[in-house]
C-alpha cells in the first residue's frame, strides 16, 4: 500500500511569538522551524499501519515549503518514513488554503497514492480547511477527525470524533483521513532513524512538474491579507490570596456579581 | 457577492446556536451587499429545525429531510450546499467553525474556486469587499483578509455573534436531491460518549482543569458539578489531556480547541503559552490556583490563590443557591 503523508512546516509551537509592527510579519529571529505537531500523529499512524500491513508498503512525506525547509523534512524520514516529495518553487509564495491543497494534491498524483493521511490542523494558521480542500481535488472522500482506524483489505474503517463521542464510519481506497492527536503518541527519531534519514530521497516538486492548470502563489490566492492588528491588550487583573474556601467562593461570585456574569 | 448562505449545523431537531447567530449576522451583511439571506438546513429534523428559523430574519429556508445526509458523513451536505449557492450566484456562504462546519466549508470553497477565511470573529462589508477578522497565531495578531472570488466561504467562531430573532420573508423551499451522486463515507454507527453537553466551542461558558487537578476524577465530579451549575462546559488542558483524565474533544489550547465564552474558569491550570492562545479571547477569566506566581495571573481577570479541591465545591453551591433564590 502507498500511503502518503502530508506535512507543514511552522514556526516552534513553544515559542512566544511576536510580529514587528514594521514589516508586520512574524519575527522568525530566534524562533525555530518545525514540523507541524499534528502532523507527527499522522506520520505515526502512517508508520503503524506499514508495520501491521507489512510486505511492500511505504511511507511518503509530502510538503511545500522554501528549499531551506528539507533539514525539518528529515525529522519525518528519522521517525521511519520511506521518502519524501518536496514542492519547492517561488511561485508557491503566497498560497492560501485553496492554492496549497491545489499544489500539494497535483503532486500527490503524480506520486501516486492509496491512503493520504494528515493532521486536523496547522499550529500557525490553524484553518483545519486544508484536508477537506485536499480531498476535493483529489477527487476522493475526505474522512476528518479520525481518532481510530484500521484498513481491512481496501476498506478503512474508523471512528470519527464528535462533539460528544463518535461516528464509526467505513469508507473504501483511496481515500484521505485526517487524524486526531488521540490517535496515538508519535514516537522519537531513534539514532539510527536520524542516520538512515540522511541517506533517504526528498524528491524536488517545482511548479512545471506540476503542469497545474490554474496558478497559485499570490496571483492565485482566493483570499488577501488586508490589514493585521495588535490584539486588544489583556492586563494584568486582579489576585486574591483567600484564607478558605468560603472566601474564595464568596471573591468568586463578588466577581461574577460585578460583571454581570451572575 | 451579493447573497448570504447560512449552513444550518443542528442536533436532531435542534439548530446549533452559532447557526442562529450566523444568521443573525447574515441579515446585517445582507444588507450592506444588497441581497438575501438563504438558510440551507439538512437530513433528519431538518424541516422542525426550519419552523425554528422562521423567527429570525431570513428570505429563503432551504430544506431537505434527505436520509442520505446521515447515513454519510459531509459529501451530501456539499452538494446540497453547491447546488443552493449555483442557484443563488456569487454569494457569501457562513459555516460554523466547528468540526462539520470546517468540513463542510473547506469541501464547498475547493468546489466553487472560492476564497475559505477560517475561524472568523467579525464580519464588516466595506467599499464593496467583504473583510473578514480572524485572530491568528494564537491571538497574536488580529487579521482581516477579504476574497478575491466570486464566492467566498467564512467559518465563524461560535459566540462571536449574538443570536437575536428578527422578521424575515421565512419561505421555506424543498431542495431536489442533487441528481447523480454516489456517496462513499458511510455512517455505520454513533456513540454518544457524553449526552446532552454543549461542546467547549460553543459553550458561553467552560470550566476547564489542568495538572494541579491531580487525576481524571475531579473532572467528573468537580468541575462537572460547576460546569452545570453555570450551564457550562468542561475544558481541560493539554496536560490534562495527554495524561488521558479526559478526552481530547475538550483540549482548550495550541493543539486543542480556540474558544471565545463570555466566561472562562482555569482550575489549576497555569496558563503556558500553548494554553493561554485558545482561550486568551475569553469575555472574563477567572483562575483558581494554590501558586499565586503562576503566568496566567498575568492575563486572567481575578486569580484565587487557594485550594481548588474545596473552593470549586463551594463555589458550586453557592451558585446553585443564588440560581434557586431567582427561580
Amino acid at each position: 500500500m502507498k500511503i502518503l503523508v502530508t506535512v507543514k512546516l511552522v514556526p516552534d509551537t513553544n515559542a512566544d511569538k511576536r510580529i514587528d509592527p514594521a514589516t508586520k510579519r512574524l519575527v522568525r529571529t530566534g524562533v525555530e522551524t518545525v514540523l507541524n505537531p499534528f502532523d507527527e500523529y499522522a506520520i505515526e499512524a502512517a508508520l503503524q499501519l506499514k508495520e501491521k500491513l507489512g510486505g511492500d508498503s511505504t511511507v511518503t512525506i509530502v510538503t511545500m515549503a522554501p528549499d531551506t525547509g528539507k533539514e525539518v523534512v528529515r525529522k519525518a524520514l528519522a521517525m521511519g518514513a520511506d521518502d519524501a516529495v518536496l514542492v519547492s518553487d517561488p511561485g508557491c509564495a503566497g498560497s492560501d488554503v485553496y492554492g496549497t491543497a491545489c499544489a500539494l494534491a497535483a503532486a500527490i498524483k503524480k506520486t501516486g497514492f492509496d491512503l493520504v493521511l494528515c493532521g486536523t490542523q496547522s499550529t500557525d494558521a490553524i484553518t483545519g480547511e486544508l484536508p477537506g480542500a485536499l480531498a476535493e481535488f483529489l477527487g476522493v472522500p475526505g474522512l476528518t477527525y479520525v481518532r481510530k482506524f484500521e484498513v481491512e483489505g481496501t476498506t478503512v474503517k474508523a471512528e470519527r470524533e464528535t462533539d460528544n463521542g463518535y461516528l464509526k464510519v467505513s469508507v473504501g481506497l483511496p481515500a484521505l483521513v485526517s487524524v486526531t492527536k488521540s490517535i496515538n503518541e508519535p514516537r522519537y527519531p531513534s539514532l539510527k532513524g536520524i542516520m538512515g534519514a540522511k541517506k533517504k530521497t526528498i524528491a524536488p516538486l517545482t511548479l512545471a512538474d506540476l503542469a497545474l492548470d490554474r496558478p497559485i502563489g499570490t496571483a492565485g490566492a482566493k483570499t488577501e491579507l488586508i490589514s493585521l492588528a495588535d490584539p486588544p491588550p489583556r492586563g494584568k487583573g486582579k489576585v486574591v490570596e483567600v484564607a478558605d474556601a468560603a472566601e474564595g467562593a464568596r471573591v468568586i461570585v463578588e466577581f461574577l456579581r460585578e460583571k454581570k456574569l451572575l | 457577492m451579493r447573497e448570504v448562505i447560512v449552513f444550518i449545523e443542528h442536533t436532531g431537531e435542534k439548530p446549533r446556536r452559532v447557526a442562529l447567530e450566523n444568521a443573525t449576522k447574515a441579515r446585517e451583511i445582507a444588507g450592506a451587499l444588497g441581497g438575501g439571506v438563504h438558510a440551507v438546513v439538512l437530513g433528519k429534523g431538518a424541516a422542525a429545525v426550519a419552523e425554528q428559523l422562521k423567527a429570525y430574519p431570513i428570505d429563503k429556508i432551504h430544506l431537505a429531510e434527505d436520509p442520505e445526509v446521515d447515513a454519510f458523513v459531509i459529501d451530501p451536505q456539499v452538494d446540497y450546499l453547491e447546488a443552493v449557492a449555483k442557484a443563488a450566484g456569487p454569494s457569501l456562504i457562513l459555516v460554523p467553525y466547528t468540526m462539520i462546519g470546517r468540513d463542510v466549508g473547506s469541501r464547498l470553497a475547493a468546489r466553487l474556486g472560492a476564497g475559505v477565511t477560517a475561524d472568523v470573529v467579525d464580519l464588516a462589508a466595506s467599499d464593496g469587499r467583504m473583510n473578514c477578522i480572524s485572530p491568528k497565531l494564537g491571538g497574536l495578531t488580529i487579521t482581516t483578509c477579504t476574497f478575491k472570488s466570486e464566492y467566498g466561504v467564512a467559518a465563524i467562531r461560535p459566540n462571536s455573534f449574538k443570536a437575536v430573532p428578527g422578521s424575515g420573508a421565512g419561505e421555506v423551499v424543498q431542495l431536489a436531491k442533487p441528481p447523480g451522486k454516489t456517496y462513499a463515507m458511510k455512517v455505520e454507527g454513533e456513540v454518544v460518549e457524553a449526552a446532552g453537553e454543549l461542546g467547549v466551542e460553543e459553550s458561553s461558558v467552560v470550566v476547564s482543569g489542568g495538572r494541579g487537578l491531580g487525576g481524571p476524577e475531579p473532572f467528573k465530579t468537580i468541575l462537572k458539578d460547576l460546569a452545570d451549575a453555570l450551564g457550562g462546559a468542561v475544558g481541560a488542558s493539554r496536560a490534562a489531556v495527554d495524561a488521558g483524565w479526559i478526552p481530547h474533544s475538550h483540549q482548550v489550547g495550541q493543539t486543542g480547541k480556540t474558544i471565545s465564552p463570555q466566561l472562562y474558569i482555569a482550575v489549576g491550570i497555569s496558563g503556558a503559552i500553548q494554553h493561554k492562545v485558545g482561550m486568551r479571547t475569553s469575555g472574563t477569566i477567572v483562575a483558581i490556583n494554590k501558586d499565586g506566581s503562576v503566568p496566567i495571573g498575568e492575563f486572567a481577570d481575578l486569580l484565587v490563590v487557594g485550594d481548588a479541591f474545596q473552593i470549586v465545591p463551594e463555589l458550586t453551591k453557592a451558585i446553585k443557591s443564588i440560581a434557586a433564590t431567582h427561580a
